[in-house]
């Protein structure tokens, strides 16, 4: 592996050639869009009157929240997958595995049945309830993994997570039979995960809460490492594993429920940038985190700049667009997978 | 450790640049908020309407708004002058920069999260917009009120709401029968779902002087078991083209389909019908029409 060997000076160096390319690759998706606009002339400001600078209202007001909102919720999917990953030590592991996805379907459902009631807050409730569906959901997993069955593994915990994905799911089901017809397809949209305009001071508030919580991953990366070897190894060597668990966990929970209030549920970047940072750059985490961030981020911005274009005026929703390139670049992953990554460093 | 000092100050470079990006164009946006007058353009009669709904494209149509609408949804298809309009996306997913270089003086819209968000973003860029509910008859008449008094057609707006109540009334009167049909309203036969009793078409079905073969059900749209299909005494079976194009070739499938269930007085006495839905259940000016319609079908000798 000498030549994934990972030194301080070999990840600031990745790191920042992979933030400079984050940034152009921001800007072009932020100069891409269904209207040509002129960057000089939005600079200009707003103008005096409503209407005035369609540039700047275009850039400033709907095309760069919207990237910025994907490259966030990106970087925090990546995140969470590589995390989950590792703590599972199972590679089929993504951020949604946990329940957290039916979790927040649910809550995002009953917001939107609950509209009416809600009134003027309806706006926000989906994402609150969608963030307290998600979060909620995966200490319900927590806790029904290491205490209903009395010992604390990964597969107790997998096993959690998958019933109560069913279980959840199964409601999502229910309440979209007493839905009408109209809050079906809102949901329905909903669930296949959209990035839309949210205001600034939104995106703002929740990319410091998502960076504050990937820094928290990045610090305990050393730790994610010894764990990938295994339980016992990583006590052997003096890791106190059911703590840096317990702090992985919260933390890639953290993240993940932020993302889905704020987009929905964005299938594949969480399985695959993962995987496919792993792949070029090798199993470390204290390069794999950050670099998986940047490239989740970079993925889904280009993602959303598709989903917009594509077929103009009209969108699609981003999740299809993850999914359908996703897919196939998994198949590949999975068939050279047993050739190329060495799971443990 | 070396190795983890560099990293935690590259990490906290990482953040810092971020964060003042961030910052930056909240500031950006905060001035543009306080420089920027509410509205411009003419308030009481705005001269460039987009409507983000057919319906709603529909009443601004008869309002005779017709050079001031710019912009309207994919999914406004009638009359049709609006497929000659500039499209902003498709109804379920408005495109907000679409709607942004329209220059909009009035942006309308229907209250739904995907259209709240866009109706949100805009008000936050300072454009007037009108959200309406619109998902009953008596959502109508209110509904058309406001686009008339938002647009500076009041009286338009009261006229078109005559037309439309005398037509519903005169209709209702018209199919006042003392014998009210079962009529079986199908949404999609495979599998097979139907309105149930807490939804519009049965609004719009009492007025046709029937009653909903389903009796009422907390569920709008059931699925329905054979059993209850065999024992809801259906005398006519309306089907909802799921396509404009292929009604001919969906009453041929609807024929085969119902002909299992004999028993049922619609299928032994022929009664099957599959409508176009964007003009009868279409939430709009033409209501009147499509209730017309829908009574001389369950009507007829």
């Amino acid at each position: 592996m000498n030549s994934k060997t990972v030194t301080a000076r070999s990840v600031a160096t990745r790191a920042a050639a992979a933030l400079v390319l984050l940034i152009l690759i921001l800007l072009f998706c932020t100069m891409t869009g269904s209207h040509p606009v002129s960057l000089k002339n939005a600079l200009t400001g707003a103008g005096d009157t409503q209407g005035h600078n369609i540039d700047y209202e275009i850039i400033f007001g709907s095309r760069l929240p919207r990237v910025l909102l994907a490259a966030i919720v990106g970087a925090a999917l990546a995140c969470a997958g590589v995390t989950l990953q590792a703590i599972l030590r199972n590679p089929l592991a993504d951020p949604y595995i946990l329940g957290i996805s039916s979790g927040a379907g649910l809550g995002g459902a009953l917001a939107i049945m609950l509209a009416s009631f809600l009134g003027s807050w309806a706006g926000v409730s989906v994402s609150v309830f969608a963030f307290v569906g998600a979060f909620g959901t995966v200490w319900l997993v927590w806790f029904i993994g290491h205490f209903a069955t009395g010992r604390s593994s990964a597969t107790s915990l997998l096993l959690a997570g998958v019933v109560i994905n069913a279980f959840f799911s199964a409601l999502i089901m229910f309440l979209t039979q007493i839905a009408k017809s109209y809050q079906l397809r809102e949901i329905w949209l909903w669930l296949m995960g959209s990035i839309t305009e949210k205001s600034l001071v939104v995106i703002g508030a929740s990319a410091a809460a998502i960076l504050l919580g990937l820094v928290g991953l990045f610090s305990i990366a050393q730790r994610l490492n010894v764990l990938t070897l295994g339980r016992a190894e990583a006590q052997g060597l003096g890791v106190a594993t059911a703590r840096t668990n317990l702090i992985a966990f919260a933390l890639s929970a953290f993240v993940t429920s932020i993302a889905v209030s704020l987009s929905g549920l964005i299938g594949f970047v969480g399985l695959i940038v993962p995987h496919g940072v792993r792949l070029i750059f090798g199993p470390d985490h204290r390069q794999l985190l950050p670099l998986s961030a940047i490239s989740g981020a970079a993925l889904l911005a280009v993602a959303d700049t598709l989903a917009r274009t594509v077929i103009a005026p009209a969108q699609l929703p981003v999740g299809i667009i993850t999914a359908i390139t996703g897919g196939p670049f998994f198949l590949i992953l999975l068939a050279r997978y047993n050739r190329k990554v060495s799971w443990v460093k | 450790m070396h190795n983890s000092k560099l990293r935690t100050v590259l990490f906290f470079v990482v953040i810092i640049f971020i964060a003042a990006a961030v910052s930056g164009v909240i500031r950006l946006r905060y001035c543009a908020q306080c420089a920027a007058p509410p509205v411009s353009g003419n308030k009481q009669q705005p001269q460039r309407i987009v409507s983000l709904a057919p319906n709603i494209t529909e009443i601004l149509f008869k309002l005779g708004l017709d050079d001031k609408i710019i912009a309207v949804s994919n999914d406004c298809d009638w009359p049709l002058e609006a497929l000659d309009k500039k499209k902003i996306g498709s109804f379920w997913q408005p495109n907000l920069e679409a709607v942004i270089a329209c220059k909009p003086e009035l942006v309308i819209t229907l209250w739904f999260e995907q259209q709240n968000n866009v109706a949100n973003s805009l008000k936050r860029l300072g454009y007037r917009v009108l959200t309406l509910r619109l998902e009953k008859i008596e959502e109508l008449e209110p509904a058309i009120e406001k686009i008339g008094s938002a647009t500076g057609q009041s009286k338009q707006a009261k006229k078109l709401i005559n037309i439309i109540n005398m037509q519903l009334k005169q209709s209702e009167q018209k199919f006042n029968t003392p014998t009210k049909p079962r009529v079986l309203w199908v949404v999609q036969p495979e599998p097979l779902r139907v309105a149930g009793g807490n939804t519009f078409i049965t609004e719009l079905l009492e007025l046709a002087g029937a009653q909903n073969a389903i009796s009422s059900t907390s569920i709008q749209y059931p699925g329905l078991s054979t059993e209850e299909l065999l024992t809801c005494q259906a005398d006519v079976i309306i089907q909802a083209a799921m396509n404009k194009e292929t009604i001919e070739s969906q009453k041929q499938e609807s024929m085969v389909f119902w002909s299992k269930y004999k028993n049922l007085p619609a299928v032994r006495n022929n009664r099957i019908y599959v409508v176009d839905p964007d003009t009868i259940l279409r939430l709009g000016p033409r209501i009147g029409q499509g209730l017309e319609q829908i009574g001389q079908i369950i009507h007829q000798p």
